[in-house]
């Protein structure tokens, strides 16, 4: 694996590169894939030959990569953590950010005020109702506004992706996922899932989901 | 050989981001335990400082939790907080320099040197480390911690920094060069 750095930048006093320097010092430290490398380089440079142990510059370069190799490992190795708050300053934050919700439409808007919710809250209800479908998990779920019925209902549409268990009959499962999702939309949020695309990502082998009551079993 | 921190993220991982994208925060809180350490040690090396650490990691979560929408490839998000992490760092060190500009004398209680608080924790040549770290450019600093002590490979490392593999080679190259040449004389 050549390097592709300007060698004269890194070159010592004597010629040699303090980069091959390196490469034979991890080398030559026996770390995996290192280890049983021979040593009689076709560069040149080999960390034991005649030159590395009679050149001072060599040997001092080669004694400051060392230093610089140990301290690296305790520097990776030590455990700097940070307060332990921070977790639940950083949920807080994200609790109360909202964004990241999609976005917002109006259920309805009365003299008294108007409802609005998000996309993804009702991409949610689209989530868990398809889940209560046997064989069925349900993944990305998208949704967009898509206007409103004659009578103001609002209206959505978007798609869904899902994973069934392997074995299930497909048109049946995914036809039950539309209508328990549109039923969901309707009883609990009052929006008209207006159309669904459901897309089929992936097969589940239904002993292993390990996600309660999603197995055919 | 895997080096830490360069595995591919495993399908739990890819699952969690795609349940936070949806707007899952019990998912994203998973996430976030999982990498804030590390994107705190990034940060409190480039910061030497654990607040101004601590504030990056908060900012680099919330706004991930933001654009979780634009993040194509579920299994791209660590990869994408090394990112945030990294430039908001350059971006913190930026805003302090003028301050160092305008006034030489108090750059000392800004310099970018050994921890105090963590230096009792730390041996000395890894105290020494710290000191030699502190000479590099911001990006130097980066460059050779992303790839040092994170693991990240030369073409993640350009893509966080807007750079070329083989700029970011030489990069590394010349850091380690500099930090050896520093750590020479300790012993």
């Amino acid at each position: 694996m050549a390097l592709n750095g300007p060698p004269e930048d890194n070159a010592l006093p004597c010629g040699r590169s303090l980069e091959r320097l390196w490469e034979r010092l991890d080398d030559g430290a026996g770390g995996p894939g290192g280890a049983g490398r021979s040593t009689d380089g076709t560069d040149g440079t080999d960390v034991t030959d005649d030159h590395v142990r009679s050149c001072p510059h060599c040997s001092a370069a080669l004694s400051g990569l060392g230093e610089l190799r140990t301290a690296t490992t305790s520097l990776k190795e030590e455990r700097v953590r940070p307060a332990r708050d921070l977790t639940a300053r950083i949920m807080a934050a994200v609790r109360a950010e909202p964004r990241g919700l999609g976005a917002m439409f109006a259920l309805d808007a009365q003299e008294r005020g108007r409802t609005d919710i998000s996309e993804r809250a009702v991409a949610a209800i689209v989530r868990f109702a398809a889940e209560g479908v046997d064989g069925v998990r349900a993944g990305r779920c998208e949704l967009h506004a898509a206007g409103t019925t004659e009578d103001g209902t609002a209206m959505v549409e978007g798609r869904l992706t899902v994973s069934v268990a392997y074995g299930v009959e497909f048109a049946g499962v995914l036809e039950r996922v539309r209508r328990q999702a549109v039923d969901a939309c309707t009883a609990r949020v009052g929006v008209l899932l207006a159309r669904l695309d459901i897309e089929v990502g992936g097969l589940d082998d239904g002993a292993r989901t390990g996600e309660p009551g999603r197995s055919i079993g | 050989m895997v080096r830490p921190g360069t595995a591919v993220p495993g399908t739990e991982e890819t699952a969690l981001v795609a349940r936070a994208r949806n707007g899952d925060v019990r998912a994203y809180e998973s996430l976030v335990r999982r990498y804030q350490e590390p994107m705190y040690r990034l940060a409190v090396r480039m910061l030497s400082s654990s607040s101004d650490a601590e504030d990056v990691v908060q900012e680099v979560f919330l706004t991930a939790w933001r654009r979780l929408d634009q993040l194509h490839d579920d299994s791209a998000f660590v990869g994408w907080l090394y990112r945030s992490t990294t430039n908001r760092c350059l971006n913190v060190l930026r805003a302090r320099r003028p301050m160092a500009d305008v006034d030489p004398d108090t750059t000392a209680t800004r310099r970018v040197d050994a921890q105090p608080e963590h230096a009792a924790e730390l041996n000395d040549q890894v105290a020494a480390l710290l000191a030699a770290l502190g000479q590099l450019t911001p990006e130097q600093r980066a460059c050779w911690l992303l790839r040092e002590v994170h693991g990240r490979s030369y073409d993640e490392i350009a893509h966080v920094v807007d750079s070329s593999t083989t700029a970011v080679r030489g990069r590394i190259a010349r850091a380690r060069a500099q930090l050896a040449e520093v750590m020479r004389p300790w012993r």
